[in-house]
């Protein structure tokens, strides 16, 4: 019926790009909570589950929808819900189930210990398009020494199994740390037996609030991170074809994602910034409304300075995983190299090749 | 024949699309494309219409024959009938 690609993927990409053009927010993030009940030791966000104060400040489930509606309104098609662990909130469904009568292609991030059979049930009544754990080891011992909390191994899994019985759309990822990348494979398999998905990241970043966490105790090492990426042959013969066909972009741009250009995050205190790790321009769409709040993200990301010279003329430029967001948390200017990612890009041009 | 209501028509730069509602996901995860025709067609559909009236009002839209716009009809209806979009 169109010259639109067919397989999925390609098409929500090209579907991002049309809007981009537009300047269409057709992609949402809301982060419903910061609080989380587990405290994993390289989160870059979570504060207490029981933190009074801060549950104080997140928007109420009637303001969460009001700032649905006008997204909507503006274009909003994706809309990722996320914290946190969104399902600390009482009224989590008071905000869910009107999501689910919007038209929207809902996405829901949880760690699924809270995921008991009636909440699986009650999301099969009307689920997300997709649903992602996260798995942070295969084994009770080091999925709880991530996570620090006892009995959270036993109750993720148990979790997990609810929606698979029901289903719901789910996919299982991990945060690859030090700490469990032992248990790679072993988590590889979990997903399989249960016949879901599964995928991996590990370039671990700073906490955006500037609070002390353990994340250098946990990243892995440059040179892991690139093995680690050689044993994946989707991402293998991705680098690949990089190496063959690299050469420096054309533009300077430092914004080279969607953020900002087709896509927001709306914090739990309601404000509007450029992506999770980004936390501006803290615009307040409840206040001056979402376009006029939308529009100050766009000037935000338009106006940021552009690369910095050190990374324009880097070699190995096309390897980075840098962004602004980066940048901003390790060295809190939106355009300075990252030291560990500067090594990351540089061990990927060892492993996939000089470009000819 | 009508559409059904468990579908909503959105608009991604410029491309028009229908996407599933509530429990509808289970059935039908994901999106489905729609050209200018089809488009039309989906909007008709909001009432009761026969591939006639459908036929109709697409050869008087698009200035196509009349029997390459009952093709193009029924290919639509075929393709979306099975994805529990249209009822009766």
């Amino acid at each position: 019926m169109s010259s639109l690609p067919c397989e999925y993927g390609d098409l929500v990409r090209e579907l991002h790009a049309r809007a981009a053009a537009r300047r269409q927010p057709v992609n949402g993030t809301f982060e419903l909570t910061a609080r989380c009940n587990l405290a994993c030791r390289m989160c870059y966000i979570s504060q207490s589950g029981g933190d009074a104060t801060v549950r104080a400040e997140e928007l109420t489930a009637a303001a969460w929808l009001t700032l649905a509606r006008a997204a909507v309104d503006e274009g909003m098609l994706f809309l990722l819900l996320t914290g946190g662990e969104v399902l600390l909130r009482p009224d989590f469904f008071e905000i869910y189930t009107p999501l689910t009568r919007m038209g929207l292609l809902l996405t829901l991030f949880s760690n699924g210990t809270l995921v008991s059979e009636a909440l699986a049930q009650r999301l099969a009544e009307a689920p997300p398009s997709r649903t992602e754990i996260t798995l942070y080891g295969a084994t009770t011992a080091t999925y709880e020494a991530i996570t620090g909390v006892a009995g959270s191994y036993a109750r993720c899994c148990a979790g997990i199994e609810a929606l698979v019985r029901r289903r719901v759309p789910l996919g299982l990822k991990t945060t690859v740390t030090r700490q469990n990348v032992g248990e790679l494979d072993a988590m590889r398999q979990m997903a399989r037996n249960w016949g879901v998905p599964f995928s991996g990241g590990w370039l671990l970043s700073q906490r955006r609030d500037g609070a002390c966490s353990e994340v250098e105790h946990c990243r892995l090492s440059p040179s892991a991170c690139v093995a680690l990426e050689a044993t994946d042959q989707i991402s293998a013969r991705g680098w690949t074809e990089t190496a063959r066909h690299a050469v420096a972009p054309a533009h300077d741009r430092n914004f080279h994602c969607q953020a900002g250009a087709a896509s927001f995050v709306i914090n739990p205190r309601g404000e509007m910034n450029v992506c999770m790790d980004l936390p501006l321009p803290a615009a307040r769409p409840l206040e001056v409304g979402f376009r006029a709040a939308w529009e100050q993200t766009q000037r935000y990301v338009d106006t940021a300075p552009p690369l910095a010279d050190a990374c324009r003329n880097c070699g190995a430029r096309v390897y980075c995983p840098r962004c602004p967001a980066w940048s901003l948390l390790e060295t809190h200017t939106l355009n300075e190299p990252v030291p560990y990612l500067c090594e990351v890009a540089w061990a990927r041009k060892e492993q996939h090749g000089q470009p000819t | 024949m009508k559409r059904s209501e468990k579908f909503m028509l959105q608009n991604v730069g410029g491309v028009a699309l229908l996407t599933p509602l509530g429990a509808q996901v289970m059935e039908m995860n994901g999106l489905v494309i729609l050209n200018d025709t089809a488009c039309c067609v989906w909007e008709l559909l909001a009432e009761e219409r026969t591939l006639d009236e459908l036929t109709a009002i697409v050869v008087e839209r698009f200035a196509v024959e009349p029997v390459r716009a009952r093709a193009d009809v029924q290919t639509f209806l075929d393709e979306i009938a099975p994805l529990g979009m249209v009822d009766g």
